[in-house]
């Protein structure tokens, strides 16, 4: 009996070992790279596009492959994740999703010359690495970026970009727990705001 | 004299911001608002200081926090009220002014506006950079305003930059932020406040704006000449207001465009920008908080 219950218990941990080995290779890009592809890629799509239509679904894309755009949400809606319902959930996140990609669309009206350095990447005991990286500009002083990335058994995915110290998702984070605060504390009214954003 | 008075006063705050005992709420607001009052009338020196033993005492009920927690606003409603109106000055005639000037005024004046602007604004930086323990820096920004106050005429020219003396810039705010106790995040600045025209702000950095007026030679200068408002600071403060806003028009545009409660955004947005300089000026002390405070934030998602 007890023989048997050891079996198991190791078929078990085989079983756990093989699945982690499994996810290993999705996480071998080392988070620097990740940040330049990222960057080369979105540049690529500045250049090429303008802003509209095809531009916005070319950076949801990029927002798809490269961020966690679940955990991205999950942070930015904080205590009222928990609050939400698993249709509203996912409703939120469709909206937040496409309502960055226009706001990253718009941002930039055409490529004029910006590049990306990668600098230092810090791991960190948590599982997260935080990347330095300096957006230089033609004219003016370059711009300080910090990139979070994450591998939660996806690979490595962006969590959060911080630009000369503001966090995008703090930030989000803030303004929408304040909306929500000041229209009756349910989530409900925030996703149809950002649905009606998404939908102009 | 004048100078030394105020440099005690600072550093007495700057001793106590963190540590003492401290009473919560309304008591210290009444008196930040009077001594802001006074300030139009009595001595400048003695309401900066009530001021600033004011906004200490209100200043650390929001202590022990990790970073994660909201910005402590608990006149959010006045608040709100100020940023309406700022809002609407903005609006009607602040950003008009920025999109003309930027756009009509040619690049090199808008760089020579800014250069006299900034030229102006070394003293300050470098009586900062005094009390925040790096002399060698404030003789740098002393000896860029010496060259460009004469071969760069008045400022005009940035000729310190060329010869390799880099621009730096701080504040009393910052100075504060520094020298608060370990355990006080550059997050938690007090409460937040909105000033009319000037914007987002808090506890320590309005008192900050307050010891920077105060020590500003070319604040003191001109009352003690008796120069008119209206030719000097009048203009100073335009320009000022109209540079600033023409730079940060790509900014606040876009987080106005995509926030859903602008006023939580920015409220956001300008307590992590302050946070980070106050962080990178701490940085030879404690590196480690800033990851730190990152781990803890992970935490508590």
């Amino acid at each position: 009996m007890l023989l048997l219950a050891c079996r198991r218990v190791v078929l078990c941990l085989a079983v756990g070992a093989a699945a982690a080995v499994a996810t290993l290779p999705a996480s071998a890009a080392d988070p620097g790279q990740l940040i330049q592809s990222t960057a080369t890629e979105a540049i690529d799509i500045i250049k090429k596009t303008t802003p509209g239509p095809a531009r916005q679904a070319a950076i949801q894309q990029v927002l798809q492959t490269s961020f966690d755009l679940p955990y991205m949400g999950q942070t930015a809606l904080g205590v009222n994740w928990n609050k939400a319902t698993e249709a509203e959930r996912a409703r939120f996140l469709k909206a937040a999703e496409s309502a960055e990609a226009r706001a990253y669309s718009e941002r930039f009206g055409q490529y004029a010359g910006q590049t990306l350095t990668v600098g230092k990447v810090t791991p960190r005991p948590n599982g997260l690495f935080i990347v330095d990286s300096q957006l230089s500009q033609t004219s003016g002083q370059p711009v300080k970026l910090q990139w979070e990335v994450r591998d939660a058994g996806r690979g490595l995915r962006i969590t959060d970009v911080k630009v000369e110290g503001v966090s995008m998702i703090m930030t989000r984070r803030s303004d929408f727990n304040s909306y929500i605060q000041s229209h009756g504390g349910t989530v409900e009214p925030l996703i149809t705001e950002l649905e009606s954003r998404a939908a102009r | 004299m004048h100078f030394k008075v105020q440099a005690a006063c600072a550093t007495l705050l700057v001793r106590f911001w963190p540590g003492i005992p401290r009473a919560c709420g309304g008591p210290g607001l009444a008196l930040i608002i009077e001594s802001v009052s006074k300030s139009m009338t009595a001595g400048v020196r003695r309401s900066v200081f009530a001021a600033a033993v004011a906004a200490a005492l209100v200043g650390g009920c929001a202590s022990g926090d990790t970073g994660a927690a909201e910005v402590w606003d608990p006149i959010e409603t006045p608040n709100r009220f100020i940023f309406a109106i700022n809002r609407t000055v903005d609006m009607i005639a602040v950003r008009p002014l920025a999109v003309m000037y930027r756009d009509g005024v040619p690049e090199p004046a808008q760089k020579s506006v800014r250069n006299v602007l900034d030229n102006l604004g070394e003293p300050v930086t470098a009586i900062n950079e005094v009390f925040q323990g790096d002399p060698s820096r404030a003789a740098t920004t002393m000896a860029r305003f010496l060259v460009n106050s004469t071969l760069g005429v008045a400022g005009l020219f940035d000729v310190a930059t060329t010869l390799g003396m880099k621009r730096t810039k701080t504040d009393a705010g910052q100075t504060i932020g520094m020298w608060a106790a370990k355990g006080v995040e550059p997050e938690n600045g007090g409460f937040y406040l909105v000033l009319p025209l000037a914007g987002p702000s808090n506890a320590r950095d309005a008192t900050g704006l307050m010891i920077d007026y105060a020590i500003d030679p070319f604040q003191i200068l001109p009352i003690a000449l008796n120069v008119d408002w209206f030719y000097y600071s009048a203009p100073r403060y335009a320009l000022t207001a109209i540079d600033y806003r023409s730079r940060t028009m790509f900014a606040l545009d876009d987080l106005e465009k995509n926030s859903v409660d602008y006023y939580a955004a920015l409220r956001s947005a300008y307590t992590q920008n302050r946070a980070e300089l106050i962080r990178a000026k701490r940085e030879g002390t404690d590196s480690k908080s800033e990851l730190e405070r990152r781990d803890n934030l992970a935490l508590v998602r």
